[in-house]
């Protein structure tokens, strides 16, 4: 299992803070598109995602027990 | 004042050597909101030789719940927020160079400044600016600070060029309709842990402490308390054009950037951003009532008023602001929210 971290915003439209998902060998843009379509979130696309507190790009493969964070960039100052 | 920066030359990794450096440096502050009257203030008040503090917009009522450098005078003579910074920070602190400009930080000004800074510090609210100063910061090899808040919700993060990855390698693109704080709100604490996280990486900086940078992207919530780094070190994209092999600096360049036009005789400004992924109507005339605007609309456009503010927003992101012929003035409604 897979531990998925919702930050920010993120976590007012998923309605949790975090979920448990089964998503070993999947890439984290298919987590996206995933945990998106699942929870009716519509900015992930541009969501940064961590593994493990470590940036990961789009391309890369979720292993059994990691841990995953999306971080949506904010833009106000 | 010889005993003025006494506290901070005791600080050991400053000490009166770090002192000299941080007298010695100039430090570019893009805009002048709440982020910037914080991260000015700070280093007016820690003795920075020169500081240039560029922004398009004017003081507002609505600015003084966060943005710590304003009055209601100010709001009241409706000054430039450049010019009310540049009097409050003159009053502080008479040693350090103010510069102020009032207009908008466009690459070619980006350009015209970067030659003689040693630091340039992020407080734009969108992200067609940011990824413009961090072109600039690669193609000039400057560092940058970037900073955002909204709501709770703050981050920060330092590009180091050479060393770091950059904004672009983490973003890749442009994020559309970002949560900003005119649509989504803000609250004063956010503003200032950002300020303090960017603060200490200039100071670290100007001392030229380079070891003791923060290479996470950190980003936390006041109100939910919580506070999360990411480690950075497989960030980097080799293939990035601001900062790989063969860089092009494409935020630079002018087919990415937002289209501002008067519409002659109409007392109109069109604004149409450089990315065409589309806005979600609904979503933002939901955001817009919130605020007090009446909305109208149909599925390819709605129309908004508040007040003095009037615009139509399309379907494909493309704005027409009515109501004025400034530019500077609808590309920072557009942008406060829109992101």
């Amino acid at each position: 299992m897979n531990k998925v971290l919702f930050l920010a915003h993120l976590r007012d439209e998923a309605g949790e803070e975090s979920v448990q998902l089964d998503l070993a060998g999947k890439t984290v843009a298919d987590v996206k598109a995933i945990v998106a379509e699942s929870y009716g979130l519509q900015k992930l696309d541009s969501a940064m995602t961590a593994i493990n507190e470590e940036f990961a790009s789009n391309e890369e493969v979720i292993k059994e027990g990691d841990v995953i964070a999306f971080i949506p960039p904010v833009s106000g100052g | 004042m010889s005993n003025r920066y006494s506290r901070q030359t005791l600080f050991p990794p400053i000490g009166k050597e770090g002192q000299e450096k941080i007298r010695s440096k100039h430090v570019l502050m893009i805009g002048a909101g709440a982020l910037g009257s914080g991260n000015a203030e700070v280093l007016t008040r820690a003795g920075v030789g020169k500081l240039t503090i560029i922004d398009r917009d004017y003081v507002e009522a609505s600015n003084l719940q966060r943005q710590q450098l304003y009055t209601e005078n100010d709001v009241a003579e409706k000054l430039p927020k450049a010019a009310a910074a540049e009097k409050r920070l003159k009053a502080i602190n008479s040693d350090v160079e103010i510069q102020a400009i009032i207009g908008d930080a466009t690459p070619e000004k980006l350009e015209e400044l970067a030659d003689e800074v040693d630091l340039i510090i992020d407080a734009t609210d969108n992200f067609e600016t940011r990824m413009a100063i961090n072109d600039i910061s690669q193609k000039y090899e400057i560092p940058w600070i970037y900073g955002a808040c909204v709501a709770s919700y703050g981050m920060s993060f330092t590009v180091i060029p050479g060393k770091t990855p950059c904004l672009n390698c983490l973003l890749k693109t442009i994020p559309i309709q970002g949560m900003t704080c005119d649509t989504g709100g803000i609250i004063g604490p956010t503003v200032q842990m950002v300020v303090a996280h960017q603060t200490a990486e200039a100071l670290k900086i100007l001392v030229e402490d380079w070891d003791a940078l923060r290479s996470a992207f950190v980003s936390f919530d006041v109100w939910r308390n919580d506070y999360t780094t990411m480690k950075m070190s497989r960030a980097k994209d080799p293939g990035c054009l601001s900062c790989g092999e063969h860089p092009e600096y494409p935020y630079l360049s002018a087919e990415n950037r937002t289209k501002t036009t008067v519409l002659c005789g109409r007392d109109t400004v069109q604004i149409r951003p450089p990315h065409n992924e589309g806005v979600d109507l609904k979503e933002m005339a939901g955001k817009l009532k919130a605020l007090g605007y009446e909305v109208k609309g149909n599925p390819y456009l709605l129309s908004a008023e508040l007040e003095e503010n009037r615009f139509v927003l399309f379907q494909d992101g493309r704005a027409l602001i009515h109501g004025t012929k400034d530019m500077a003035q609808a590309k920072s409604l557009y942008s406060r929210l829109l992101g």
